[in-house]
């Protein structure tokens, strides 16, 4: 047997090993969004209607395939409440409020690199092809596709771990897993259908709108998952 | 019912888990409601009752996972919520906690981390349990034994002082069930073990105390030795002469008969040589711990 049973204090953080993990869960989402991100990013960059095709799609679409490649923290979420091992992390001594929380953070993480490649390779590929960075597109970056991926992956995140506690597990495509992407990818898609509809002049109150609207739904949602999110909703079924 | 095994003083000071008036249960919904007792030798109770009765709960309480209603739990005396008195239990669930997506080994080292152990802590658990051939293997791939081993493993990473076990051997085939039962039988030399179990004779091979729980209360706190069935069964195969006793009791290869008590068997053998049956083998079939359940 190892060694004597003593008191240990501080626990370790399980952040990084649930980002680990989370990319591991929801790997093929990840590809999916990248992969899906990059072709369409390239295949704007290269429309022969150029600049202003780019300036208005480029912002409205990466938000889309970031909810959709950050699956990984939900689905996380979802199968170790189902194995039993939030119960055991629990039982350690680790809160259930930092577990949902790390799910979160790994949503984000996975987001983030599909958000970085995305940027990275558009803006990137738009300003090497030898257009301006025009003030329009940084605002729609900044105001619309920054806080838009984040909240749509966080959305559909948390809306799939607590819907997955509240319910009884299934299995297949009308899983909490399984839902749970077109949750995040219909608020961006919403909004791509709408700001493509309006008059140009709207198009930046339309987006950046939606966005700090949805950011404040998903403030309330979080908020509220405080409440909703009693420590017996970690467990597995008995 | 307050209940306690303290007539026998721990050789580990400090070595005792008690639950004071506990009352717990899932979103405001009572599952256990006013459980007392003291564990304090070194020793497996087995706790026992009817599914539902709320033995899971019992050890998701005292593991910290759920919070009590009311009532406390204390080790050493120290309340559970304390992360030093946390740090000296085990608990192992009722299901395999074995995250998905990791080998064998992984998985260890996984918990390895979050425990605080070693890499050496792994290495000894993979030989101990006997699975480092199955190393390299990911958990989905193992049979149900093995599963059951690899998820046990964990309580192997770290010594405690007490030792939470929810249905340790249940759905094990017979010889991983006792290879299992040998682990804890050896752990519990100098441990406190509260042992779950449906199986009542497993429950008397290795408890050395029975925990009965009914509808969330404490129905009975006893050393197993000192327990008397109201009911006394034997079992008698027998050679010859089959024919004088009735068809209707004959389970197996052995007739069944119920008795006030230990000392009428002799008069059973004496009736039945009087019938003309040739006796075998007279063997005990009856469980004192099955009345706790009737």
């Amino acid at each position: 047997m190892g060694q004597t049973a003593v008191s240990r204090g501080r626990l370790p953080s399980v952040t990084s090993v649930t980002f680990r993990r989370g990319l591991y869960a929801g790997r093929l989402f990840l590809g999916v969004g990248l992969m899906v991100s990059l072709i369409l990013t390239t295949v704007l960059l290269r429309s022969p209607r150029g600049a202003v095709v780019f300036e208005t799609t480029f912002p409205l679409e990466v938000p889309l395939f970031a909810s959709l490649g950050a699956m990984g923290g939900m689905m996380l979420f979802v199968s170790d409440r189902s194995k039993g091992v939030l119960e055991y992390l629990i039982a350690y001594g680790i809160r259930p409020g930092t577990l949902f929380v790390n799910c979160l953070l790994t949503t984000v993480g996975l987001s983030s690199i599909v958000l970085g490649s995305a940027l990275a390779v558009g803006l990137g590929g738009f300003l090497v092809t030898g257009h301006p960075l025009t003030t329009d597109l940084e605002n729609s970056v900044l105001g619309y596709t920054i806080p838009m991926t984040y909240a749509s992956s966080l959305f559909a995140a948390s809306c799939g771990m607590i819907w997955s506690t509240l319910s009884t597990p299934r299995i297949g495509y009308n899983s909490q897993a399984g839902v749970a992407p077109l949750l995040g990818v219909a608020p961006p898609m919403l909004v791509l259908i709408l700001a493509e509809a309006v008059d140009r002049s709207q198009y930046y109150y339309v987006t950046v709108g939606a966005s700090l609207g949805f950011v404040a739904l998903v403030a309330i949602l979080l908020l509220a998952s405080t409440r909703l999110m009693g420590r017996e909703r970690y467990l597995s079924a008995m | 019912m307050v209940a306690t095994s303290g007539e026998h003083a721990s050789d580990r000071p400090g070595l005792e888990i008690a639950c004071r008036n506990l009352s717990s249960g899932y979103l405001g919904k009572k599952v256990l409601d006013g459980v007392s007792f003291t564990a304090s030798e070194p020793a497996i109770y087995v706790v026992l009752g009817p599914n539902g009765a709320g033995k899971t709960t019992l050890f998701r309480t005292m593991a910290g996972i759920l919070r009590p209603y009311s009532g406390r739990i204390e080790i050493g005396g120290r309340s559970i919520e304390e992360q030093a008195t946390r740090d000296r239990l085990h608990f192992l669930s009722h299901v395999d906690g074995i995250p998905d997506g990791l080998t064998v080994e992984e998985a260890l080292r996984f918990y390895a981390s979050v425990e605080r152990a070693g890499e050496e802590d792994v290495e000894r658990v993979l030989r101990l349990l006997e699975i480092e051939p199955l190393r390299k293997k990911f958990y989905s791939e193992l049979s149900a034994g093995q599963k059951k081993r690899v998820s046990i493993s964990r309580i192997f990473l770290q010594e405690r002082d007490i030792y939470l076990l929810d249905e340790p051997t249940a759905n094990l085939d017979p010889k991983v069930a006792a290879e299992i039962r040998d682990l804890i039988l050896k752990l519990s030399r100098n441990k406190v073990v509260l042992y779950s179990s449906h199986n009542l004779f497993e429950a008397r091979e290795i408890g050395r105390y029975v925990i009965a729980i009914r509808a969330g209360k404490i129905s009975l706190f006893s050393r197993i030795s000192e327990m008397r069935s109201s009911r006394y069964t034997v079992g008698v195969r027998v050679m010859g002469g089959e024919a004088s006793l009735p068809p209707e009791i004959r389970k197996g290869e052995y007739y069944i008969f119920e008795l006030s008590g230990p000392e009428k068997v002799p008069g059973l053998l004496q009736d039945l040589q009087s019938k003309g049956v040739q006796v075998r083998e007279v063997k005990e079939m009856g469980n004192p711990l099955e009345d706790l359940f009737a």
